[in-house]
């Protein structure tokens, strides 16, 4: 099996409107695969399809390398664990009792249930009715109902919501020790860069319902290198000189950027520049960020 | 089948759905023993007929809103706690909508069966002299179960579409008027197509009013076989509607 879950020409039309246009999803097993978007691209849909819990307007689903339909949805799913948007529960039970249903459903022995709990920290409030429990709490107790059965494969919606800082940290340390104690496959989405870079390996990026970005993190990453940085004060001459040379460049503001080179290349480009009359005044480097590919990549300004 | 509907039962703990029946059934016995207060012989005879009569009757009223009730604990706690969307994971989405009539169900069953057991402990402290007919209890079984059964689906599928509690609450105390005049209804088609007048439509005991003499005589009439036949079908088309409905509902 190459993939833990792989989409083709996966979408989900609302009358005229696509909330998801074309999805192929391609997840390796063992990793931390964030699924990265703004509000409203299309994260939790598309997550909600590959658990059956919405209907695919078109498109094929494939988890464990076998193609889900009606008919074995349940049978695929009982090796998965789930957490999507808000945390279920039954708040006039304890969080013993909502696990103990899950176990029962799952059918998993009951032992798993001290397992789980103990993971997500919860063991001394298993007693206590979930209505009673913080927001963090739920979480985690639906963090717990996900892990029972030690599904090979979490996709969990935006699980850090609503979470303080503590809670969020805790969340993520839980979410980045998974594939390497327990063997899963955690599917994450966020729409928070800064926690997809702390937590994931490869990472999907969704804007308006398509994909575009999809990749290791660390290609993303080797996107985000320096760009050269030139200030001429003759700009119209420095432009006819660089497109007689045929250089790749960008125009911003009074500013020529350049892919970063070798610092040799650099030293002949301002050569050329000053020899053809361009008035070279200043040269600097310019780290991209994680962010501007972000907001390259969707237009949108990325939540940090 | 049975570790989910296990499920189930553990999800109506500490629901007070055994409070909401209890209170109902009291209201029962409580009118049972003001209604059978004083009884002349014609009525000691008549005793069973009265009971058969008059329980359907409240029934009208009283059941209607029980089973909203019933539904609306059964199903909310899905709904508020937005448990579907893992339980749909984790069992067939359809068997969910089952085990929740099923639940309902034995609630029902369990309410008739109170009401079976007052009419007999009834018949034995009061001493009624006409002996009872096993046909008409089983008659009678069939007309309050076989009805709540179908309103409950309605009330299921109503609990399961809306957040708001209040507006199946709402469809159960109309069922309650619209099935108590329906008492009042002639017979035809028209009745036949109100849910909640089935209560009437299969009450196989007849009162005949006498203005002069103030007095009512009770006398048997068939069970109507055809108006139940109708019933079973809204039932099972209620429940096929019901389910493709809340199938088809994404989450």
């Amino acid at each position: 099996m190459k993939y833990m879950i792989e989409t083709r020409g996966l979408d989900k039309q609302y009358r005229e409107r696509y909330a998801v246009k074309n999805v192929n999803l391609k997840i390796r097993p063992g990793c931390v695969y964030g699924f990265l978007g703004p509000n409203g691209a299309g994260k939790s849909t598309t997550m909600k399809m590959l658990l059956g819990l919405v209907k695919p307007t078109e498109g094929e689903i494939r988890i464990f390398g076998k193609e889900v339909e009606e008919g074995n949805q349940i049978e695929i799913l009982k090796h998965t664990g789930s957490l999507i948007e808000s945390p279920s529960y039954y708040g006039h039970l304890s969080g013993r009792e909502n696990l103990k249903i899950v176990q029962m459903l799952k059918k998993v022995p009951e032992k798993e249930i001290e397992e789980v709990l103990d993971i997500v920290r919860l063991d001394g409030q298993q007693k206590k009715k979930v209505r009673e429990y913080s927001l963090g709490m739920k979480q985690r107790l639906g963090l717990a109902a996900a892990l029972l059965g030690r599904p090979k494969l979490l996709l969990l919606d935006e699980p850090t919501n609503g979470l303080d800082p503590a809670g969020i940290q805790e969340m993520r340390e839980l979410i980045c020790d998974l594939p390497k104690h327990y063997g899963m496959t955690v599917m994450v989405s966020s729409h928070l860069l800064s926690e997809i870079d702390q937590m994931a390996s490869d990472v999907g990026i969704i804007n308006k319902g398509k994909i575009i970005y999809q990749g290791s993190l660390q290609k993303l990453h080797d996107k985000a290198k320096s760009s050269v940085c030139i200030h001429v004060l003759n700009q119209g001459a420095a432009v006819h000189i660089l497109e007689k040379c045929r250089e790749v460049f960008d125009i911003r503001g009074e500013e020529l950027m350049f892919e970063e080179r070798e610092e040799e290349q650099i030293a002949k480009l301002v050569a050329l520049l000053a020899a053809g009359g361009a008035q070279v005044t200043r040269v600097s480097e310019q780290q991209k960020s994680l962010e501007d590919i972000f907001l390259k990549l969707t237009g949108k300004q990325v939540s940090l | 089948m049975w570790k989910e509907w296990k499920t189930e039962w553990i999800k109506v703990r500490y629901r007070g759905i055994g409070l909401i029946l209890l209170a109902f059934a009291g209201l029962l016995i409580l009118w049972s023993i003001w209604a059978l207060d004083k009884l002349s012989q014609k009525q000691l005879d008549d005793g069973y007929r009265i009971l058969f009569l008059q329980i359907p009757l409240l029934d009208t009223v009283l059941l209607p809103t029980m089973t909203a009730m019933l539904a609306s604990r059964l199903c909310d706690a899905e709904v508020k706690g937005g448990t579907l969307k893992l339980l749909c994971t984790l069992e067939k989405k359809g068997r969910l909508f089952d085990l929740k009539i099923l639940t309902g169900a034995c609630y029902l069953m369990v309410f008739t069966a109170v009401q079976v057991v007052l009419i007999l402990v009834q018949g034995a402290v009061h001493g009624f002299t006409r002996p009872i007919d096993p046909g008409q209890i089983l008659f009678f079984i069939l007309q309050i179960w076989g009805v709540s059964l179908a309103i409950l689906v309605l009330q299921v599928v109503l609990s399961f579409f809306f957040e708001n509690q209040i507006l199946p609450l709402a469809v159960g105390i109309m069922g309650s008027f619209v099935g108590l005049f329906s008492w009042f209804f002639p017979n035809g088609i028209a009745k036949k197509c109100i849910l909640w007048g089935y209560y009437s439509q299969l009450c196989f005991i007849i009162n005949d009013w006498d203005q002069e003499t103030q007095t009512a005589t009770y006398r048997d009439a068939p069970f109507d076989v055809r108006s139940f036949c109708m019933l079973m079908g809204i039932l099972g088309i209620g429940y096929l509607a019901g389910k493709r409905f809340f199938l088809r509902k994404e989450i």
